[in-house]
């Protein structure tokens, strides 16, 4: 598993996948940091976060894309299902490489905590609070792109497949604003976004946290499933 | 060693391989031979263990594939018809890689990619990346990566295919060199580099073995022998001379010539060699002089269209 992650960190590194992800990620957060903090001189930090809790959705497709179906497009999986790595190993090393680039993304935007910090006034709990939050929607956001990925057959597909499930997502949370309140509490209960609120207000929400985790396990068992049902039909 | 047991292989609806059973010995070199969607890849990629059969069980030097996995996979490496490389990696990265993949020590997997790139001929291009290297070094570098972790077992399928005849060569010798120590599975659909590597050949025809024999045995087994001969006698005499030989099934006289003699096409049962033998005696003893004896050997070629002609009659 530690070869897969390995190998994983350095292919972002080595193509432009990993600068593209990071360059992007840090240039919208820096509009978005400009716009929130340095604009209206705040510093609510915890209202910058829940907006850039969005670049998830925009951008967590870029960093799953070819991790499992690029595999399957160059028939590289052989290597791997050949290798004595189970199925979980596989997904685990290939999940972690891109928590590994996401969470290195998520240190540099500490920078933005670091400016607010030095012209007003930081409180760590509260900060703390926002970005466990933050993170653990990414990682839940990462977990289910993964999976789409091991659906695609190709990378453009893998994106197409993630962006479509992360826009669905959102879509959900956004119907919340139009349905009847017993349909609200369902979708409440299954968004992302609304299980990330009590974070936003510096409160460490336990069932959060556990409907995070829950969601990227359940995404990753998913896609260990999904991959090996598909070597049973048959590999491409 | 290596031993399939009842593998059967459904593709849906669709039966890709069928109770296929065989052994390969260990420390030689076994040929699994096939017309392109025979089933080939698709039993080695079961025996690799990427791919579960439908039923049916696979042994890798004593242990179970479905219960001991890991284990086996540990015993055995895989070049797949188009070698898994990453392209952005340098060979002595990706080298590296797959012995970590391998679980090779890590103290000595430096010591261990060297030995690889010089025994595949990579050292000059360990510093390139996969994808700018030709064909040829490209395949080297797919044989290279099975090699990772010393395993006793090698699987190649099809390694020659694309290659241009002097890389086909060098891969081939590659392949014999590997023979020496490894037990080695490897398809081709071409006769003449199975006739030339293996000491073992497995036929797969419509997903079914139709036969596994050594190389002689199938070359010999249950086939008439040609004999062309020329001797100094009368057409009607040599027939009823050859009558008394062993195996004789008939002769077509070619020609009689001025100088008495007759040339013929003899058919034998069984091998060239011996029918030879025993025709030279049965003349001699007859006192009738020999001019020519040459036996014609079937080729493998031959051998396989005959073999997977009559399984196709009788599908």
């Amino acid at each position: 598993m530690t070869a897969i992650w390995r190998r994983e960190v350095q292919s972002y590194f080595t193509t432009a996948t990993g600068y593209v992800y990071i360059g992007i990620f840090l240039l919208i957060s820096s509009i978005l940091f400009q716009l929130q903090i340095l604009t209206p001189r705040s510093s609510d930090l915890l209202t910058f976060l829940g907006q850039m809790s969005y670049l998830w959705m925009l951008l967590s497709p870029v960093l799953t894309m070819r991790l499992m179906a690029e595999e399957k497009q160059k028939q590289t999986d052989r290597l791997l299902l050949s290798s004595p790595v189970s199925l979980t190993g596989i997904v685990l090393g290939k999940y972690f490489a891109a928590v590994t680039v996401m969470l290195l993304t998520v240190l540099l935007t500490f920078v933005y905590v670091g400016i607010v910090g030095v012209y007003g006034s930081v409180y760590p709990g509260e900060i703390l609070t926002g970005y466990l939050g933050f993170i653990l929607q990414g990682m839940a956001f990462a977990a289910i792109d993964l999976f789409m990925s091991s659906m695609a057959s190709g990378q453009v597909t893998a994106v197409l497949y993630a962006f479509g499930a992360n826009f669905v997502l959102w879509m959900l949370d956004m119907l919340s604003m139009s349905v009847p309140s017993a349909v609200v509490r369902v979708l409440d209960f299954i968004s992302l976004y609304t299980r990330n609120e009590p974070f936003l207000m510096g409160q460490l929400s336990f069932a959060s946290i556990i409907f995070d985790l829950a969601v990227t396990v359940l995404a990753l068992a998913l896609t260990v499933y999904g991959m090996d049902r598909a070597r049973r039909r048959g590999l491409k | 060693m290596i031993e399939l047991k009842s593998v059967t292989k459904d593709y849906g609806h669709l039966r890709a391989v069928t109770d296929v059973s065989f052994t390969c010995p260990d420390g030689r070199i076994t040929g699994l031979l096939g017309v392109n969607g025979a089933g080939k890849t698709t039993l080695l990629n079961i025996v690799t263990g990427c791919m579960p059969p439908t039923s049916g069980s696979i042994q890798i030097d004593g242990l179970d594939l479905k219960e001991n996995g890991r284990d086996c996979r540990r015993h055995l490496g895989y070049l797949p018809e188009r070698p898994p490389l990453y392209d952005e990696m340098t060979v002595r990265d990706y080298l590296t890689f797959v012995c970590r993949l391998r679980e090779v020590e890590k103290a000595g997997i430096s010591h261990h990619v060297d030995n690889i790139m010089d025994l595949c001929g990579l050292s000059e291009v360990r510093d390139r990346l996969l994808g700018h290297l030709s064909k040829g070094y490209r395949q080297r570098a797919g044989i290279a990566q099975a090699l990772c972790g010393d395993p006793p077992v090698l699987i190649l399928d099809e390694p020659t295919v694309g290659l241009d005849p002097r890389q086909v060569a060098e891969i081939r010798e590659l392949i014999r060199t590997l023979g020496k120590d490894h037990t080695v599975l490897f398809s081709s659909h071409m006769l003449t580099e199975v006739q030339s590597l293996c000491q073992k050949i497995v036929i797969l025809h419509h997903g079914k073995v139709i036969r596994e024999e050594t190389l002689s045995e199938l070359e010999q087994e249950g086939r008439t022998s040609e004999i062309r001969l020329s001797v100094r006698a009368k057409p009607g005499e040599l027939q009823s001379v050859l009558r008394d030989l062993p195996g004789f099934r008939k002769l077509q006289v070619l020609e009689s010539t001025k100088d008495g003699y007759t040339e013929g096409l003899l058919t034998v049962s069984g091998d060239t060699d011996t029918a030879g033998e025993k025709l030279f005696r049965l003349l001699a003893a007859r006192d009738l002089p020999l001019r020519l004896l040459a036996p014609k050997k079937e080729t493998l070629e031959e051998v396989f269209l005959q073999v997977t002609g009559q399984e196709g009659e009788s599908v």
